[in-house]
């Protein structure tokens, strides 16, 4: 079995498993603990409709908050869109969507794709420079290194398989498939999963405050 | 200034109120309980008591955090000092570490490369959820996940509770509040003390334990052994709005050492005994004296169906600005520009904004909000217990420096606070800089305007308006 | 056809010009990417000429290979090159049969022993009944055979890498010519059927400079087989564009767009077809409208559906992937079961501790 059979086969194969097996775990284990209830009387009847709010007004920092706040938003959002529309927007990725899913959509032009691989990478250095730069802020771990890695060997590689660079094509191109099984087999042991997570804590917190008459 | 004939102030100044308490917080380290379980007790008991109060809700917020570090932005304590301890996200990994360890969905794994908890590791994380948290919630606001940490450091508070891990001075009053029902020696023969004198020099009648009345006032130990004002500023309110209203002298005290040390236990005992009082006097209306902390204890205690209770429990200046709105409070006008720095507890944690500044145009005040005011307000520093730590003193100090020049941003000559421990911290604070603002409490400075008719004291009961 | 003593003289007997000749050896040299400064050499040391000779052994194959070299174009000078050589052994070509066709390869191994080159198509199954000639067993005929052998050249993907018979499940044991031969060099020339001008431009090179040309990391040589159809095709612009034949009759398909969503191997295999191109530069599969099905790699037939992308995933059960999400369900339920216990436990302690 050659290094790319091995990465299009079993590896990606079983790292799905993982992942999907894993998230679920996950998640199960924790939203199905018990719930504790906050017996006292809400302060009005404005309903939850206000406290779920939060789910969406979160997606932006008050502007209360420094410039620095809203830097690393804008640079953290360019790096999510640029790196969902190089996951959703590059025919080779939307075929194997498809052989999983049977869905598919119009693919982007490979300069395009390209491009914004490019933007996506190097938000990913900008951010991962402010977290180096600037220890006490982040107190940083060694899985938000590890996640960082991983996060940016594919857009790396996907690159360097694309313009020919490194080894032959086909073993870059293994490479590329098989960092992305590394990513999925981290994803839900790491912090990757606050893309699931945020929905629930932002709701929680948001109808905890909502309670009490005060929307967050 | 008072609209009573001259009578000479008996009661000390809060300045002076402040400088009496530096003494006696200073008395309390001594009085403070020594461990008396082993290590590996202590550690065990914090364990159990922390998870058992982690339900699905604590899991999520320590799941969500991704390190971003926007936390530190809206944290005092870390903007005061950069030091990257004071990091709110820091407080979360004591506590994570114990959740994946012992409930987490792959607490198997976990507990093979993650090392026990120690003793010593409890022993640092006194100072992340004592001394630099006053549970404020600003960290909430900015965390793009929402986390609350402030609830996730009650539960690391009630973990060190069982840890005996309280710094002194809380463990001192705890122990005193739990033991002996008072806080400072405040017992209910002071009260009745003091509601004489109010009577005797003052001419102000406070109804002391009648057997049944519509509003039941709480007071503080602050009032009742130092700033008597507060007292007098509640009465002459109440009997200037005519209310039918009593003080009970077995449920008098609003503090909370319960809530305020983590200790749950007596959370649920010191606030029992105040809603039993209430329903034993057919209370409509609860109102909480400016007690911060008093306000989350009673009014938003998760652990009673309020509900379900006879009466509404409302804070001191939610019950003013109710009265302000219904046009029953007559104020003279106040001087000078004046701004409002709302209470951690009542503000953010509360949900009281519109009151306090009710009353304030009821006394037609030349108002401006603070910058980063309401929900965005920085914290005075001084809550959750913190005012009491003389080693976070230094803490307490630099992060008022943030206070003072978002004040000074208004321009305005007077900030008004209405919670005792803000009052207390600003004043600290005031002096130590040389500040030229004035600090004043909303409910005194509400009896400072009172328009009152030119009669005799209020007997004791008067035909009730509904308040 | 009459014995003449060198390849320069046979040429000529045929009526091909010195400067056909020359075009000849400047295009050799030019396709196995040599300097321009060999050319003369070239063309000196292939006008002297002497006949090489050459063993052909063919094991499990379809006869393919030869077919392509064979009838692909009218005669050329590599057809003629082709003659002159001395094929003493090739069961398509050769005269004989039987036992004088075998006594012919002996005595061609005797003669020319350490000199002939051994040309071998078609895979060698390791369970020697399933494959003999003339009651030799396929592997054994290869062993002898390769004995005395100068050089070995892997005529055709089965040959080279196992090819079609060693395609899942391998139901004879078959294994390339690699497997068995270890001490002498070996040339792959892989492709379902190779391009004709690789297999006459390597025995070019060995007939010119008595070597063997450039070879990568499986064996081929570099000159054909160190690019990829991708990056020759002539439809990688529409790849680029993302403009993509979706059927063999759509739109797409009609103008000519990339058929990479049709399966195209293009990007995964290395070959000369996208411009050397068959039948003398007539065309490839891509210009006739079907994707490349990547013939000149490894295991082509096992590693996808001819039709099925590169891109798509190799596994194809997505009930596993399914299966995976209850058995995640199961064990976070379950765990968060277990936990509610722990905690009521604690709960408990904990009162019982105030």
């Amino acid at each position: 079995m050659t290094l790319l059979e091995f990465a299009r086969g079993p590896a990606i194969h079983w790292a799905l498993i993982i992942l999907v097996a894993g998230t679920i775990w996950r998640l199960l284990g924790v939203l199905a603990l018990t719930r504790g209830a906050d017996l006292s009387r809400p302060r009005d009847a404005f309903g939850n409709y206000k406290g779920y709010r939060t789910v969406f007004s979160r997606a932006w920092p008050s502007g209360e908050f420094n410039v620095a706040t809203r830097y690393q938003t804008v640079v953290a959002y360019v790096f999510h869109f640029a790196t969902l529309i190089v996951v959703v927007g590059i025919t080779a990725h939307i075929e194997f969507i498809q052989s999983l899913t049977g869905t598919s959509w119009p693919a982007l032009p490979n300069a395009a794709g390209v491009a914004v691989g490019i933007v996506a990478l190097v938000s990913l250095f900008a951010l991962i420079m402010r977290r180096v730069t600037k220890p006490s802020i982040y107190c940083s771990n060694r899985g938000d290194y590890i996640t960082w890695v991983l996060v940016a060997a594919p857009l790396i590689t996907g690159l360097m398989a694309f313009a020919h660079l490194g080894p032959r094509y086909e073993t870059m191109l293994a490479i590329h498939i098989l960092s992305v099984a590394l990513l999925f087999i981290w994803f839900p042991f790491s912090k990757l999963m606050h893309s699931i997570w945020f929905v629930f804590s932002r709701a929680q917190s948001g109808l905890t405050y909502a309670h009490k008459g005060v929307q967050i | 200034m008072s609209t009573s004939t001259a009578v000479t102030a008996i009661f000390p100044t809060f300045e002076q109120v402040c400088q009496g308490f530096a003494g006696q917080i200073g008395m309390l380290r001594e009085m403070a309980p020594k461990p008396t379980l082993a290590d590996d007790v202590r550690v065990e008991r914090a364990i159990d008591t922390l998870i058992a109060e982690t339900n699905a809700g604590e899991a999520v917020w320590l799941e969500s955090c991704i390190h971003c570090g926007q936390c530190t932005t809206a944290c005092h304590f870390f903007q005061a000092t950069g030091e990257a301890k004071y990091a709110p996200m820091r407080k979360m990994e004591l506590y994570r570490r114990i959740y994946q360890r012992e409930i987490g969905p792959f607490r198997w794994w976990f507990k093979l490369i993650t090392s026990p908890v120690k003793l010593k590791d409890l022993e640092a994380l006194q100072e992340l959820v004592y001394d630099s948290c006053s549970e404020c919630g600003r960290c909430t606001m900015v965390c793009p996940m929402g986390i609350d940490t402030a609830s996730l450091v009650h539960h690391l508070r009630s973990a060190l509770v069982a840890a005996e891990l309280v710094p002194p001075e809380l463990a001192a009053l705890t122990a005193e509040q739990k033991h002996r029902g008072t806080i400072f020696g405040a017992s209910s023969d002071a009260l009745l003390k003091i509601v004489d004198t109010i009577r005797d020099h003052y001419g102000v009648a406070i109804p002391l334990d009648k057997p049944s009345a519509e509003v039941m006032v709480l007071s503080s130990a602050v009032d009742l052994v130092a700033n008597g004002n507060g007292l007098l500023a509640t009465a002459r309110i109440m009997n200037h709005l005519g209310v039918d209203w009593t003080i009970c002298s077995d449920g008098f005290e609003s503090a909370n050492f319960g809530l305020l040390s983590g200790d749950m236990a007596l959370w649920r005992q010191q606030s029992a005994s105040i809603t039993a009082a209430a329903q034993r006097i057919g209370a409509k209306t609860l109102v909480i004296a400016e007690c911060g902390h008093a306000y989350p204890a009673l009014r938003w205690n998760p652990m009673v169906a309020g509900g379900a209770l006879p009466f509404e429990m409302v804070y001191m200046s939610e019950y003013l600005g109710r009265q302000a709105k219904a046009g029953r409070l007559n104020l003279t006008p106040i001087e000078g520009k004046i701004t409002y720095h709302d209470p951690c507890k009542t503000g953010r944690r509360g949900g009281a904004f519109e009151q306090p500044r009710a009353v304030l145009q009821a006394m037609n005040a030349d108002y401006v909000e603070l910058p980063s005011g309401r929900e965005y307000n920085w914290c005075c520093g001084g809550g959750a217990g913190i005012f009491l730590l003389e080693r976070a003193t230094r803490l307490r100090d630099e992060s008022f420096k943030i206070k003072i020049n978002q004040v000074n941003a208004t321009g305005a000559t007077t900030v008004v606070v209405s919670c005792a421990s803000c009052r207390l911290n600003f004043e600290a604070g005031r002096i130590k800089n040389h500040w030229d603002k004035q600090v004043a409490s909303l409910v005194e400075l509400v009896a400072d305007h009172l328009i009152d008719p030119p009669a005799p004291a209020a007997t004791a009961s008067q035909p009730g308006v509904p308040a | 056809m009459a014995h003449t003593s060198t390849l320069g003289e046979l040429l000529r007997s045929q009526g091909v010009s010195r400067r056909d000749f020359l075009k000849f050896c400047t295009t050799t040299a030019t396709v196995m990417a040599l300097p321009a400064s060999l050319i003369p050499v070239m063309a000196d040391a292939l006008e002297q000429a002497r006949r090489q000779s050459v063993i052909w052994l063919s094991f499990q194959e379809c006869t393919g290979c030869t077919e392509a070299l064979t009838r692909s174009h009218a005669p050329t000078i590599e057809g003629l090159m082709f003659d002159f050589i001395s094929l003493d052994y090739h069961h398509t070509l050769q005269a004989a049969s039987g036992r004088a066709a075998e006594a012919a390869r002996e005595e061609a191994m005797r003669e020319h022993a350490g000199k002939y080159l051994l040309l071998v198509d078609g895979s060698i199954p390791t369970v020697k009944a399933y494959s003999t000639i003339a009651g030799i067993s396929n592997l054994d005929m290869l062993k002898d055979s390769a004995a005395n052998a100068a050089a070995l050249i892997a005529v055709g993907t089965c040959a080279a890498y196992g090819g079609l018979p060693m395609a899942a499940p391998n139901p004879t044991s078959a294994v390339p010519v690699s497997d068995i031969i270890k001490d002498k060099p070996i040339i792959n020339i892989p492709g379902c059927p190779p391009l004709p001008q690789a297999i006459t431009g390597v025995i070019a090179h060995y007939l010119t400079l008595g070597t063997l040309p450039a070879l990568d990391a499986m064996g081929r040589p570099l000159a054909f087989f160190g690019e990829t159809i991708h990056d020759r095709c002539y439809r990688r612009p529409f790849y680029d564009r993302g403009l993509f034949a979706e059927t063999f009759d759509d739109e797409g398909a009609r103008k000519g767009w990339c058929l990479f969503k049709l399966g195209c191997k293009g990007p995964v295999a290395y070959n000369a077809c996208a411009h050397v191109k068959w039948n003398q530069g007539v065309s490839f599969p891509i210009q006739s409208g079907h994707g490349c099905i990547g013939c000149s790699e490894s295991g082509f037939w096992d590693s996808a559906g001819i039709y099925e992308s590169i891109a798509d995933g190799q596994f194809g059960t997505t009930p596993k992937i399914a299966s995976a999400a209850v058995v995640g369900a199961v064990a976070g339920a379950g765990a968060a079961v277990l936990a509610r216990g722990k905690k009521e436990k604690k709960a408990a302690a904990h009162a019982a501790n105030e």
